[in-house]
């Protein structure tokens, strides 16, 4: 997973209607940044069946004693 | 009685007015008098109705001569973060978008804490949208920890915990996505309660992230946050995602002993990198439950750097996409870092923030995993005491979202997993700055969080110190 550049996040923005300038872009890129690291690991492993709703049932009767 | 009202716990006092031992008047007149007194050096308030909040406390006096109380907390006088809509008054979030907004409705936790009896004394500061850490709001100030008036407070339900540290209000509701209600209860010394996702309804309360928020209580004791939640959880149809589990008996849980409990340490990562006095109050805590019988054992987690980066592309692209609108509109209306931080949802391919949303049942399962055999889990809040409001002033620096993700280390884990955690008041730096720690549990077994902090708080007076006005 590669953190995205400022210019990639400039494109981003101007297709989500809230168009932002070159410095601004910079800074998005330095603070998202690390989370694109931290995550790469969990990016592109996850397996076909699972969905968001997995985690509703996950966490249903977890209550201890 | 003797002595100030306004310093009794919320159990104590509710208890005192129900009995007719105090009116709700002199209760609220001693909260008033506090407010004058401490508001003006800590900038808890956003809004103070005193007059109004006399007429409810004579209103309340009125009716329990006339028959029995309206409820637990009948005449108690409480003020929460204005985030909670509460029809026809002002709910500012913090924001200048919204100074003038008035509530259409009132706020499901709101309004059942308002059937138990209570009376309103105003609302209370937080950071712009919820959306920070600290406690600094570029719109109306910092507010002020009462420990120590050049630090923070801790954020975002920053005049929460002012406002209950100084006892200017028995209890106050916070709001807790990524350790908003956790925080400012390690920071300022009081207890908070940060629910698992679903357990309170959310419903008029304003969102900063659907998948993460949670609606809680901070105030003096785990009684008095166990009282709270015992009101306000449970199933709402104004929520489909307010859980319809059975709410347990909390007060009874509150008196049950630990001994034979098994409370989990992390071996990493939550005692990595702390601050020496955090840790040194942390291995105090352990002794501490380790008296009273607990178990305490290892556990090794899994990495918690993955949920922290989940848990900010949930956080980030679901509160860009709920603040678009104002994104384009009246962006020159935010705060120099809240407007940052929501650009940053800007970024987040839509692929991304889906995994991120795939991964948490996984991840709550290899969680759920690795602490088995445990009853709960026990983790400092933030790796260090209250900052200066001076070096924590980052607005959209480069250095931001560092300062923000060191200060959130602890508690965007347990945010991203749904889990509820239970923040208490358990030592002071040798310069007088609470420190708290956080006590982790399973999914809806906040029970389990409010027997061991109750049984902390009973062998410990941490939760009782009050700070004196210099």
């Amino acid at each position: 997973m590669t953190r995205p550049t400022a210019k990639e996040i400039r494109a981003m923005s101007d297709v989500a209607d809230v168009p932002v300038d070159n410095d601004v872009a910079a800074r998005i890129a330095n603070s998202i940044g690390p989370a694109f690291e931290g995550f790469a690991p969990v990016s592109g492993t996850l397996p076909f069946d699972l969905e968001p709703a997995t985690f509703l049932l996950v966490r249903a009767p977890q209550v201890t004693k | 009685m003797s002595g100030e009202p306004a310093l009794m716990s919320l159990t104590a006092v509710a208890k005192a007015i129900a009995a007719k031992q105090l009116s709700s008047r002199e209760v609220t007149q001693s909260c008033l008098d506090r407010i004058a007194k401490w508001n003006p050096r800590l900038n808890a308030f956003m809004a103070l109705e005193a007059d109004d909040a006399l007429k409810a406390a004579d209103a309340a006096d009125a009716a329990l001569a006339k028959g029995g109380p309206k409820g637990v907390l009948h005449g108690v006088p409480l003020a929460h973060k204005d985030m909670y809509y509460d029809e026809g008054k002002v709910v500012t979030c913090g924001s200048k978008i919204r100074k003038d907004f008035v509530a259409p409705t009132t706020s499901t936790a709101l309004q059942r804490l308002k059937d138990a009896g209570t009376v309103r004394l105003g609302s209370l500061q937080m950071v712009e949208f919820a959306y920070g850490p600290t406690g600094h709001n570029p719109h109306y100030g910092a507010v002020r920890n009462p420990w120590n008036t050049d630090h923070i407070t801790g954020g975002s339900s920053s005049g929460s915990g002012s406002a209950v540290a100084a006892r200017l209000t028995f209890a106050a509701l916070g709001s807790d996505t990524g350790g908003s209600i956790r925080m400012p209860a390690h920071f300022c010394g009081v207890t908070g309660l940060k629910t698992t996702v679903g357990r309170v309804s959310r419903a008029g309360a304003m969102p900063l992230s659907w998948s993460l928020d949670t609606v809680g209580p901070l105030a003096q004791t785990v009684e008095d946050c166990a009282l709270l939640t015992q009101l306000m959880a449970g199933a709402d149809p104004e929520d489909p995602t307010a859980s319809d589990l059975p709410v347990p008996d909390y007060m009874a849980a509150a008196k049950q002993p630990i001994r034979g409990l098994k409370i989990g340490v992390p071996s990493a990562f939550y005692v990595d990198d702390l601050d020496a006095e955090v840790a040194r109050v942390l291995d105090e805590t352990l002794a501490v439950l380790k008296k009273e019988g607990a178990e305490i054992v290892k556990v090794d987690l899994p990495d918690q750097r993955q949920l922290t980066a989940a848990c900010q592309f949930v956080l980030a692209t679901e509160a860009a996409a709920l603040h678009k609108r104002w994104m384009i509109e009246r962006p020159q209306d935010y705060g120099a870092q809240v407007l940052m931080r929501l650009q940053n949802g800007l970024a987040i391919p839509a692929v991304s923030y889906l995994e991120a949303m795939r991964w948490r049942g996984p991840a709550l399962s290899a969680y759920l995993t690795a602490v088995e055999g445990t009853d709960a889990v026990i983790a400092p809040v933030a790796p260090m005491p209250a900052v200066t409001i001076a070096e924590s002033d980052v607005g959209n620096s480069l250095e931001a979202e560092a300062v923000i993700q060191r200060i959130t280390r602890f508690t965007r884990p347990i945010n991203y997993l749904g889990l509820p955690s239970l923040s208490i008041p358990t030592g002071f730096t040798r310069s007088g700055l609470p420190v708290g720690m956080q006590i982790i549990g399973r999914p809806f077994d906040e029970a389990m969080l409010i027997r061991i902090g109750a049984a902390f708080q009973r062998v410990t007076d941490y939760h009782q110190k009050v700070p004196k006005l210099s």
